[in-house]
C-alpha cells in the first residue's frame, strides 16, 4: 500500500475535485440546492414581517380630540396596522378575511370621557389563533393605558416605565435572518455530502474507492472536501443576502467566518454519515429537506429557548443546529443566548465536528466490512 | 374501457410495490412532518407566554393588588422572587423581562404621583420584547378594572369573536402541516414513479407496450394519490386520537374529501414534474421547493387574514390555500362554509395537473 502525506494529500484531492465536477454536472439541483435556503429566507421573512402587525379597521364614531387621541395610541402600540373605515366598509374586510379586527369608538367617546363616564369600545376580533389573536387583545389594553397617560397623566397615574437591556430592538427579520442562515448551512452541507457519499452507493463505484489502496480516511475527507467547497456557493448566497440585501451586518466578523466554517463542518459530516448509512440518494434529499423546518422551529430560531418549554430545551440541546444559531446570533448581533458563553458554545460545536468526522469514519469501515 | 383499467391497475399495483419496498422514503415522507407536530406542540404552552420575574418591593395593599392584577392577567409564566434573583434569571436567560413594584407604590398611588412600575427587558428580539410591552399594560388595565365604578380609567372594551371557540396555535398549525405532508408525499411519490421510469430505462417498455399514455398516468397518478391520502388519513386520524384536532360526524367526510383532492392535486404535479424532468434527483429537489412555496404561500406558519392585501392576492391562486381553509371550517368550527367553491378549486387544480401530467408523459414518450 502507498503511503506518505503527499499521496494521501493527492487522494483527498482527487476525491474532491472528482465529488465537485459529479455536483457541477447536474446544474439544475445545483442551482436548486444553492437557492433553496434564500427561498426559504424570502418566504419565511415575508410572512414574518407581514404578520407581526394585525391589519385593523377602526371605525371612528367621531373624530373629537380624545377619540383622535386614543386612535394615536392604538397606532403606536406596535401591533396594529391601521385603517379608518365607515362600519360596512369595516364589516365587508373582516367576513372576507381581509382584516383580523374592528375597532369601533362610539360616537360619544369624547363626551363621555371629559365627563369621567363610562364608555364602551367595540373590539371585533377575527380569533383565528390564540398567538394572534391574543396579541390584539393585549393591545387594546396597552393603547387604553397609553391613551390616559398621555390625556390624563394624573388620573391614571401606574404605567410601566422600561429599560431596555439592549441599545436597539432587533427586528423579526435581522433576528430570524441569521437563524435561517444555519439551516441554509445545514441544508446546503447535508445535501452535498449526503448525496456526494449515497451516489458512490448507489452507483456501486464505491466498490472501487474502497478495492484502492487509498486509505479510507483520505476517501472520506476528499469526499468532505468536496462537498465543503461546493456548499460554500451558498453559504455565500445566503451570506450576500442577509447582509448586503437585508442589511445584518456582523458585529463580529471573524467570529462570523469561522464559526460558519465550524458549523459547515458539522454538516458536512453528518451528511457523509447520513449518505453512508442510507446509500441512497433518495431518502438522504428528502430527510435533509425534510428535517430541516422541524430543527429550525426546535432550536430556538425565533428567540432564546430558554424562554421555551422545558421539553423543547431539552431536545433542542441535543442537535447542533441550536450551538450553530447561538454563537452566530452573538457574531452578529452579540447576543448571548444562553449561559455557556461564546467559547463553551464553540467548544461544544467542535465537540460535534470531531465526533462526527470520527463517526463518519467508522461508519465508512463498517460499511466496507457489510459490504 | 376493461383493458384500460387493466393497465392502470397494472401500473398502481406495480408503483405501489415499488413505494413499499422503500421503507427510508416511507420514512423520510411521514417524519418530518410529524416532528413538526410534536414540536409544535411540545412548544405550546411557551406561545404568547413569556417567562418574567416579579419583585414586590411594595408592602402596601396597592402593591399587593397590582401583584394579584398580574397573576390574574395570566399573561406571563411568572416567577414571583427577590431583586437579587430576578437579576440572575435575567442574566441566565431564565426570564424575558423583570416586572418590579416600587417600595413606593402604595404611597404614591395615594398621593396620586405617577407611579411608574419598572420593566427592565432583554430587547434582543422584538417578538418577545413587544410580548412584554402588550402584556404589562394589559396587567395594569385589570387592576384598574377591578376597582369597579372607582377606576379612573372609564374605557371598557367589549369583545365580539368572530368565531365560536379561540384555536390553540399548535393546533392551528396541524391542518397546514397536514397539508404539507400530503403535497410532499403526492408531489414525490408521483414525481418519483414517473422519473424513474425514465432513468431506469423503463419507459422503453411503455413506448413498445399497446397502453395508452391516459392509461400509464392514470395508473401513476393513482398510486401516488392513494400513497398520499392513506398517509393523509393515518395523520389525521393520530391528531384525532391524540386530541389535537377531532373531526366531528359528517365533518369527517369533508375532511376526507378534502385530503383526497389535495392528495390528487399533489400527486397530478408529481407525475408532471417527474415527466418532464425525467431525473429523479433534479424531480426530489424541484418537487419539494414547490411543496415549500406552495406550504408557504398559503400561510402555512402563518395566518392570511394578518398579511398584506397583495399576498393575500398571491395566496388566493395557490390551491393548498382552499385545502387548508376547508379543513379549517370543518374540523375546527364543523362548518361547511364556502366548502363548494374550495372544492371547486381544488377538483380544478387537480384536473389541471392531470392534464399537465398527460401532457408531459405523452411527450416524454413521443421524445
Amino acid at each position: 500500500m502507498k503511503t506518505g502525506f503527499l499521496y494521501e494529500f493527492g487522494v483527498i484531492w482527487t476525491c474532491a475535485k472528482k465529488d465537485i465536477k459529479v455536483a457541477l454536472t447536474d446544474r439544475i439541483f445545483t442551482i436548486l440546492g444553492l437557492f433553496l435556503p434564500m427561498n426559504v429566507l424570502i418566504l419565511m421573512s415575508l410572512f414574518v414581517l407581514a404578520g407581526s402587525y394585525a391589519p385593523t379597521a377602526v371605525v371612528m364614531g367621531e373624530n373629537g380630540a380624545y377619540a383622535q387621541l386614543f386612535y394615536n395610541a392604538m397606532s403606536q402600540a406596535h401591533s396594529f396596522r391601521l385603517q379608518q373605515t365607515s362600519p360596512a366598509q369595516a364589516q365587508a374586510l373582516i367576513n372576507a378575511g381581509k382584516i383580523v379586527a374592528v375597532v369601533t369608538i362610539p360616537p360619544d367617546f369624547d363626551q363621555q370621557i371629559r365627563n369621567d363616564q363610562p364608555v364602551q369600545v367595540d373590539v371585533e376580533i377575527n380569533n383565528l389563533n390564540t398567538d394572534f389573536t391574543n396579541d390584539i387583545r393585549r393591545a387594546v389594553p396597552l393603547s387604553i393605558t397609553s391613551f390616559y397617560a398621555k390625556a390624563f397623566p394624573n388620573l391614571v397615574t401606574v404605567v410601566p416605565s422600561e429599560h431596555d437591556l439592549y441599545l436597539h430592538d432587533t427586528d423579526y427579520i435581522p433576528y430570524l435572518g441569521v437563524s435561517i442562515l444555519v439551516i441554509a448551512l445545514m441544508v446546503g452541507a447535508l445535501l452535498q455530502s449526503g448525496l456526494g457519499s449515497a451516489r458512490e452507493w448507489e452507483g456501486e463505484t464505491m466498490k472501487e474507492l474502497l478495492l484502492s489502496p487509498a486509505s479510507r480516511w483520505s476517501i472520506m475527507l476528499g469526499k468532505m472536501l468536496g462537498a465543503f467547497l461546493v456548499s460554500l456557493g451558498s453559504v455565500a448566497i445566503v451570506l450576500i443576502v442577509l447582509i448586503l440585501l437585508l442589511g445584518v451586518a456582523p458585529v463580529h466578523w471573524a467570529a462570523m467566518f469561522g464559526l460558519t466554517l465550524l458549523t459547515l463542518i458539522i454538516f458536512i459530516a453528518a451528511g457523509t454519515i447520513l449518505g453512508t448509512l442510507l446509500k441512497r440518494h433518495q431518502p438522504v434529499l428528502a430527510l435533509t429537506f425534510g428535517t430541516s423546518i422541524p430543527l429550525f422551529f426546535l432550536s430556538g430560531a425565533f428567540g432564546p429557548i430558554s424562554f421555551s418549554t422545558p421539553a423543547v430545551q431539552v431536545l433542542a440541546q441535543i442537535f447542533p443546529v441550536y450551538y450553530a444559531i447561538v454563537v452566530l446570533q452573538y457574531a452578529f448581533h452579540n447576543f448571548a443566548l444562553n449561559t455557556y458563553g461564546i467559547t463553551g458554545n464553540t467548544l461544544v460545536l467542535g465537540g460535534y465536528a470531531i465526533a462526527l468526522v470520527v463517526l463518519a469514519a467508522i461508519v465508512l469501515r463498517r460499511s466496507t466490512i457489510a459490504h | 374501457m376493461f383493458n384500460f383499467l387493466r393497465i392502470t391497475w397494472a401500473i398502481f399495483y406495480k408503483d405501489i410495490r415499488v413505494w413499499l419496498r422503500q421503507p427510508a422514503n416511507v420514512a423520510a415522507t411521514v417524519i418530518p412532518p410529524l416532528a413538526f407536530l410534536f414540536i409544535q406542540a411540545l412548544g405550546a404552552a411557551a406561545v404568547g407566554r413569556s417567562p418574567v420575574a416579579l419583585v414586590n418591593l411594595d408592602s402596601g395593599p396597592q402593591g399587593a393588588k397590582i401583584v394579584a392584577a398580574i397573576r390574574q392577567a395570566d399573561v406571563f409564566r411568572l416567577q414571583e422572587t427577590d431583586a437579587v434573583h430576578a437579576q440572575t434569571l435575567l442574566k441566565d436567560l431564565g426570564v424575558v423581562a423583570i416586572v418590579t413594584i416600587p417600595a413606593d407604590f402604595s404611597q404614591r398611588y395615594l398621593e396620586r404621583l405617577q407611579t411608574p412600575i419598572d420593566v427592565t427587558v432583554n430587547n434582543l428580539n422584538l417578538d418577545f420584547t413587544n410580548d412584554i410591552r402588550r402584556a404589562v399594560p394589559d396587567a395594569i388595565t385589570q387592576y384598574y378594572l377591578a376597582q369597579g365604578s372607582a377606576s379612573p380609567i372609564k374605557i371598557t372594551v367589549r369583545e365580539q369573536d368572530l368565531r365560536v371557540h379561540d384555536i390553540q396555535l399548535f393546533q392551528y398549525t396541524v391542518l397546514p402541516t397536514i397539508a404539507l405532508l400530503l403535497m410532499i408525499s403526492g408531489i414525490i411519490s408521483g414525481g418519483l414513479a414517473t422519473a424513474l421510469e425514465w432513468e431506469r430505462y423503463t419507459v422503453k417498455e411503455f413506448l413498445v407496450s399497446p397502453a395508452s399514455s391516459a392509461a400509464i398516468i392514470a395508473g401513476k397518478v393513482l398510486a401516488g394519490f392513494v400513497i398520499s391520502f392513506v398517509l393523509g388519513t393515518l395523520v389525521l386520524g393520530l391528531v384525532d386520537i391524540i386530541g389535537w384536532v377531532q373531526p366531528v360526524g359528517i365533518y369527517w367526510l369533508n375532511t376526507l374529501l378534502i385530503v383526497a383532492l389535495i392528495s390528487l392535486f399533489g400527486s397530478g404535479l408529481g407525475v408532471a414534474i417527474g415527466a418532464l424532468l425525467k431525473k429523479v434527483i433534479t424531480t426530489i429537489a424541484i418537487s419539494i421547493n414547490a411543496a415549500l412555496y406552495l406550504f408557504f404561500l398559503s400561510g402555512g406558519i402563518g395566518v392570511l387574514a394578518f398579511e398584506p392585501n397583495w399576498l393575500q392576492a398571491i395566496a388566493a391562486f395557490i390551491p393548498l390555500t382552499y385545502g387548508i381553509h376547508a379543513m379549517q371550517m370543518a374540523l375546527f368550527y364543523s362548518s361547511a362554509d364556502l366548502l363548494g367553491r374550495d372544492i371547486l378549486v381544488l377538483g380544478l387544480s387537480a384536473l389541471a395537473t392531470l392534464l399537465l401530467g398527460t401532457f408531459a408523459v405523452r411527450r416524454g414518450l413521443a421524445g
